[in-house]
């Protein structure tokens, strides 16, 4: 009799069937509404500290305020002064951590956060709309394109948001402490309820 | 309603930030009084007018900010334009150390 793996499970209530995926309990549900709003717990998410003007940041090659993908696919976001949020595929924490060199730059903390934050991905049109019913931050196309990065208060949530288009369409990625993220999403999902929002499954990235 | 310039994140809406007091000038830990160590903590110049204030923006880069604000008005400008206000002196008798970032409880 083979031993059962342990299964992760998101913060927020999943949508519909459920499957497992890198050791996670996902949504299965596919939606093709134009606003969605999708759970990304399971991507790998690492936090690392270090000098703002040292070596490490050269590497991770984007300041605060920004965001950039990697060779890798890895997405890099400058999410505060000497902060940066790094997300990848899921179960490649330990290989994202191991990515950051951190030899010779004074104090630098990597941390995975994975399993200690939620993650969720608002897509469509209107996304932009919706966000702005609960965030203070203009986000128009002028003031925050595509690969800006920020942190801000979204329902009262201090929440990283990074937008991350897909295929053209607005895409704003909600990072938040794991306690909040139910309150995040149904927050997010009332607010696009004008627009036909639907919640959809798990995808990356 | 009114905005705070952050050295970190740009312009944003003072909700996203928590008053952390008058910026006044902080005792000798070495040589202060109880007295001394009361009125720096829990004393207020509370001037009409321009004052140098502490900010945390705790949603945003969870860093201090310092400001000028205008207490009537609400008007507020970066720390480093205008003419500066002074530091809040603490009441006669007390000995004026370095200047603090803020004061009060966190």
């Amino acid at each position: 009799m083979s031993e059962a793996l342990p299964i992760a499970r998101s913060p927020l209530r999943a949508a519909g069937p459920v499957e497992t995926r890198s050791g996670w309990e996902v949504s299965a549900l596919r939606s093709d509404a134009a606003l969605r709003l999708a759970d990304r717990t399971p991507m790998a998410k690492v936090l690392v500290r270090a000098p703002g003007g040292g070596q490490v940041a050269a590497r991770l090659g984007v300041t605060n305020g920004s965001a950039r993908r990697d060779e890798h696919g890895t997405l890099i976001v400058g999410s505060g002064p000497g902060d940066w949020l790094l997300l990848g595929a899921p179960g490649c924490a330990a290989e994202l951590a191991a990515r950051v060199e951190v030899e010779d730059d004074g104090l630098v903390s990597v941390l995975d956060y994975t399993h200690g934050r939620a993650l969720m991905r608002l897509t469509g049109p209107a996304a932009a709309q919706t966000l702005a019913k609960l965030c203070p931050i203009d986000l128009s196309d002028r003031h925050t394109p595509d690969h800006t990065a920020f942190r801000s208060s979204v329902a009262q949530v201090a929440t990283d948001v990074v937008r991350d288009d897909v295929d053209g369409t607005a895409s704003y990625l909600l990072h938040c402490e794991r306690s909040s993220g139910q309150h995040l999403f149904d927050a997010l999902y009332d607010a696009g309820g004008e627009f036909g929002i639907e919640p959809d499954g798990f995808a990356e990235p | 309603m009114f905005q705070i310039p952050c050295p970190h994140c740009g312009l944003r809406n003072v909700a996203e930030f928590r008053h952390a007091g008058e910026q006044r000038r902080r005792p000798d830990p070495q040589t202060a009084t109880p007295e001394e160590w009361r009125t720096y903590l829990y004393t207020q110049a509370n001037d009409a007018g321009w004052t140098r204030e502490t900010w945390y923006h705790r949603f945003g880069c969870r860093r201090f900010v310092g400001v000028q604000r205008h207490t009537v008005t609400n008007e507020v400008r970066p720390a480093d334009t205008g003419p500066a206000p002074s530091v809040a002196s603490p009441p006669a008798g007390i000995d004026a150390g370095a200047p603090d970032a803020g004061g009060g409880a966190m």
